[in-house]
């Protein structure tokens, strides 16, 4: 027990700024992402064990609190996607990119890219959302 | 004195490779999680989604091929991401092994769950 404290105090101490929180951030949406991920293999295998169950699914996923977090979901997505390639890139190919300068500014890309992506994708959903839940 | 940050020496092991397939694996799923994530999520929306919906999609074995890489490639990175993260939290190496073979144990339960679902496809009575 005592090596998950030091640990997670470890994450929430330790104050290596852009990097660190990118590293967080990226541990969190993928944790998040992988979560849905098993809930979504398991409703979508409902239409060939148990096709009557699949309406259901679909029922709690088109309530308000589940389209909101939809939206969180494809953040979550895009931030990993884009973080991710970044890390696959300097490991790969870019190694002095990991020194701390260019690594805090690519972090801010990173970030900055991942929200111009996302933004476009958040307005259309949060349009279906209000035509479809609020009639608006 | 500088050192140089990619050292030459890396042994080929489990975890060498695993290193390296999160990254090629990671940018495979860039176009295939992505892709899945604007059409389903974004262009077509959760309200115009049903049983016959899938039934339609999965009427074109292109569609299948496409889920199937999904299910492998996303959800095999997905967990092992979750071993790492896990890795980081227990030092007890006795009590990570028992935990990696849940972890494996999980994987590849669901993986099959899913892979009999795209293989066998709708059953509208």
């Amino acid at each position: 027990m005592r090596s998950i404290q030091t640990t997670i105090m470890g994450f929430s101490r330790y104050r290596g700024r852009e990097g660190h929180w990118i590293f967080v951030l990226h541990r969190l949406t993928g944790l998040g992402t992988l979560l849905f991920l098993i809930i979504h293999i398991l409703d979508t295998s409902t239409v060939y064990f148990f096709p009557s169950l699949y309406s259901h699914a679909i029922e709690i996923y088109r309530s308000t609190p589940f389209m909101i977090g939809e939206i969180f979901l494809v953040f979550s997505v895009i931030f990993h996607g884009v973080n991710g390639t970044r890390i696959a890139l300097f490991d790969l190919y870019l190694t002095s990119r990991w020194k701390t300068p260019s690594q805090r500014t690519s972090a801010r890309w990173t970030l900055a890219i991942a929200l111009i992506l996302w933004l476009p994708a958040a307005a259309l959903m949060a349009r279906s959302l209000l035509a479809n839940n609020f009639n608006l | 004195m500088e050192q140089p940050i990619d050292s030459p020496q890396v042994p080929v092991n489990y975890e060498s490779v695993a290193w390296k397939w999160m990254r090629y694996s990671g940018l495979l799923l860039i176009p295939l999680a992505w892709g899945h994530v604007l059409i389903q999520d974004v262009l077509v929306g959760v309200h115009r989604i049903d049983i016959n919906y899938v039934a339609l999609r999965w009427a074109t074995l292109g569609w299948r091929i496409y889920d199937f890489l999904l299910l492998s490639f996303a959800f095999a990175h997905g967990v092992n991401g979750l071993r790492q993260v896990v890795h980081d939290f227990i030092k007890d190496e006795k009590l990570m092994r028992r935990i990696s073979w849940l972890i494996l144990v999980l994987w590849i339960v669901i993986s099959a769950i899913g892979a009999t679902a795209i293989v066998g496809g709708v059953r509208i009575d």
